[in-house]
């Protein structure tokens, strides 16, 4: 059998197309079930704000502790897929310490933004931090998938027309189209 | 410098070899899934599983989940070996070997 110069660079170009994709589709899987932990705390966190307003001072920094706990656990448990034997116990620690370095960067990130900004009212907040993650999504989007980029694309648009069209409505409707097009977002990049 | 391997280096083969390869070590990926991945049809799936299995380099695997049948696919120690010598006669061919 004979391979020419050009079906062996073909052949390689397969291969890394080939490599390519299953990055893709395993960064998919592993952001998936991120979408929707934070898809439920946004979900839960509005609605409850909504119905419960004089409790809505509780509800979020309780929400938002749950959201960063259980991202750290799954950041974990999705470890233990992937480094299996001697590296697992190292592996665990790397991926809870960075989870928690994350989460802290963001926490600083938003209360920067506030301090900033001064926003008025709750509407005004919600939105202000709540818009920074679908463009997030957009940008990594563009590297890792366009996935990502629609669903990042359709929360920024849902939290948009939310704030200026449905003003009294807002939390109710952040959190069904906002923590709803994360969780219908997080299924979709599994299906991937 | 070892020979091109013939089992694999029909294209389509390559491609679930490549794919299979690129997964961490032993997991196996579902039949629709490296469809999906590969663009490929069920009938052009099944003739080059079946001369891959044939050869030993992939492992396939039928069970039920409840009443739906399901196909996994798993690259051998000897799939994953053949691929990786492949990989480097391709590699010495490219750089004049």
């Amino acid at each position: 059998m004979n391979v020419t110069r050009e079906e062996a660079a073909q052949a390689l170009d397969d291969i890394s197309r080939a490599n390519e994709r299953v990055a893709q589709v395993q960064g998919y899987h592993h952001g998936a079930p991120y979408f929707i932990i934070w898809g439920l705390v946004w979900l839960a966190a509005n609605t409850s704000s909504h119905f419960l307003p004089a409790h809505e001072k509780f509800i979020w920094p309780f929400a938002l502790a749950a959201g960063f706990l259980i991202s750290m656990a799954t950041g974990i448990l999705q470890s233990r897929k992937w480094a299996k034997g001697a590296g697992l116990r190292e592996a665990e620690r790397k991926i809870g310490a960075r989870m928690g370095m994350t989460d802290g960067i963001v926490i600083a990130y938003v209360v920067c933004i506030v301090m900033i900004a001064q926003p008025e009212s709750n509407r005004e907040i919600n939105a202000m931090i709540s818009i920074i993650f679908p463009f997030l999504y957009m940008a990594a989007g563009i590297w890792a998938g366009w996935r990502l980029f629609a669903i990042g694309l359709v929360t920024a648009a849902a939290i948009m027309a939310g704030y200026f069209w449905i003003a009294e409505y807002f939390a109710l409707w952040m959190g069904l189209f906002g923590g709803g097009s994360l969780i219908a977002g997080g299924i979709w990049l599994r299906t991937a | 410098m070892d020979g091109p391997d013939e089992i694999i280096h029909q294209s389509m083969r390559l491609r679930i070899t490549a794919t299979l390869a690129a997964l961490p070590g032993g997991e196996q990926l579902e039949f629709n899934k490296l469809k999906a991945i590969l663009g490929a049809t069920d009938g052009n799936m099944a003739t080059h599983l079946g001369a891959l299995e044939k050869a030993g380099y992939i492992v396939i695997q039928k069970d039920f989940v409840g009443k739906k049948p399901r196909t996994r696919i798993a690259l051998t120690r000897a799939g994953r070996k053949a691929f990786d010598r492949h990989v480097a006669y391709l590699k010495d061919l490219l750089n004049g070997g």
